[in-house]
């Protein structure tokens, strides 16, 4: 899941051109859609002040959050 | 309820926005033009460097707008070698806060309707060649719709363009004020390579003897998560240590080919939303000056009464593509090639055939089409792009 450092956030806009997805909009603020983004993690190598940050996924087949130990 | 309807709507309030919305309204059209921030150009996302031909070609230069004159610039190669250069074009580093709100504040003279802090989230068509125009507060309607929304681009992703860049296509920068007594009032420096800003370079844009505008821009295909932030921090502890440092921010700049096409039905691209920027160096404020001009008188002249003619919008692509867009595309290829020869050694066997050299006679292109004569192969396709 995409998270936004919003501290560290600048506004810039740079992450949305970027993304192959649609996924992020200023509203006014920027925000994920989260039914589009799909981790690709574009944004995060993009973003100028490092803002974005990919946390683990939370899904039913991982209930606790914690971090999976493997990925495929 | 009805919604509130115009001829025409802009949406982004900077330089290409700005313009599109005065000469529209000039033309006695009924516009309104929405920006996203609750103050246009605030904070400036630019190293504020501009040609003079560049504003003369679109508007009348307000004297107010240009901070310094610039009269000398300096190339530095990764190993060090300076190159200087005395044969400028008038260039200027301008004060793009006051050059913004003034546009606005004309635009807004000529009779346009100006709403800031609205975001405008969605443009659809309608039945009756309308558009809707969703925003934050309440949603207008439109015969004709001019997008400057800048590098996100978002909303034409909608309307049936694709906008999304490529990392080798954006060059993310991060920027900031430096008061230290070493700054000279009337050049600017280019620091070139990799261990500076790869794919990129890092600018000292002076405001005046003392204080300068110091940034760097990255090839995203190069860049990492807060890569610019850091090499621009950096850098400054280098060169000028113990300086003050304010007003810190980042932006991105499109790199990439002008959106075709320029129009679809009754909507135009203007401006970095259309990637009108000058791929090699970064430079996108005469582009847009010009485009939001054109995209602006040529809207309010395709209409008839109430009704817009789509075809004659078309106008604004043609005029676009014979005034800069063959420029443009000359720089998209430029880059391309000079990026298939970026390394810290081919800079420096540049730099250094130029020792010794007459600063006098040094301009832009002279440097130029020499790093392109190392590669026999690439000045024949330079020779070619500029047929």
């Amino acid at each position: 899941m995409l998270k936004i450092d919003r501290s560290a956030c600048d506004e810039c806009g740079t992450c949305i051109s970027i993304c192959p997805f649609d996924a992020l909009v200023f509203n006014p603020g920027l925000k994920v859609d989260d039914a589009k983004c799909v981790s690709c993690g574009k944004c995060v190598r993009i973003c100028p002040f490092g803002a974005l940050s990919l946390a683990a996924e939370m899904s039913s087949a991982n209930p606790s959050g914690c971090p999976e130990t493997e990925t495929v | 309820m009805e919604n509130e309807t115009f001829d025409i709507v802009v949406v982004g309030a900077g330089p290409a926005g700005s313009m599109a919305a005065l000469h529209a309204a000039k033309a006695g059209r009924k516009v309104c033009l929405f920006e996203r921030k609750p103050v246009v150009g605030v904070p400036v996302r630019c190293g504020e460097g501009i040609g003079l031909k560049g504003m003369t070609a679109s508007i009348d230069v307000n004297p107010k707008w240009i901070r310094t004159k610039i009269t000398k610039a300096c190339f530095v190669s990764p190993s060090g070698i300076k190159v200087p250069v005395g044969r400028m074009d008038e260039s200027y580093i301008i004060n793009r806060e006051i050059m913004e709100q003034d546009l606005v504040d004309m635009a807004a003279k000529a009779g346009a309707v100006y709403r800031n802090s609205t975001s405008v989230n969605a443009v659809k068509p309608l039945n009756g060649n309308w558009y809707v125009c969703e925003t934050s507060g309440a949603s207008v309607k439109a015969k004709c719709v001019i997008l400057a929304e800048g590098i996100e681009s978002r909303l034409a992703r909608g309307l049936g363009w694709k906008t999304d860049l490529s990392a080798e296509d954006v060059e993310t920068c991060a920027f900031c004020h430096v008061d230290h007594e070493s700054i000279k009032g009337d050049t600017v420096d280019f620091y070139v390579g990799s261990g500076y800003a790869p794919g990129g370079f890092v600018w000292i844009f002076p405001h005046g003897k003392g204080r300068a505008n110091v940034g760097l821009g990255i090839l995203g295909s190069f860049h990492d998560a807060g890569r610019s932030k850091e090499y621009l921090l950096k850098f400054v502890e280098r060169f000028y240590p113990d300086a003050k440092i304010s007003d810190l921010h980042c932006g991105g700049v499109p790199v990439a080919k002008w959106q075709k096409p320029l129009v679809r039905n009754g909507v135009m691209l203007v401006g970095d939303a259309a990637r009108q920027v000058n791929a090699l160096s970064g430079a996108g404020i005469g582009y847009g000056l010009y485009a939001g001009r054109i995209a602006g008188e040529i809207s309010a002249a395709s209409f008839t009464g109430t009704e817009c003619d789509y075809k004659s919008l078309k106008q604004y692509e043609k005029k676009w593509a014979s005034f800069y867009g063959k420029q443009q595309m000359r720089s998209y290829s430029l880059k391309k090639m000079l990026m298939t020869n970026n390394n810290d050694k081919f800079y420096d066997s540049v730099a250094k055939s130029f020792v010794g050299a007459n600063p006098e006679k040094m301009g832009y292109m002279r440097i130029f089409f020499r790093a392109f004569a190392k590669h026999p192969g690439m000045l024949v396709k330079v020779f070619l792009l500029f047929r």
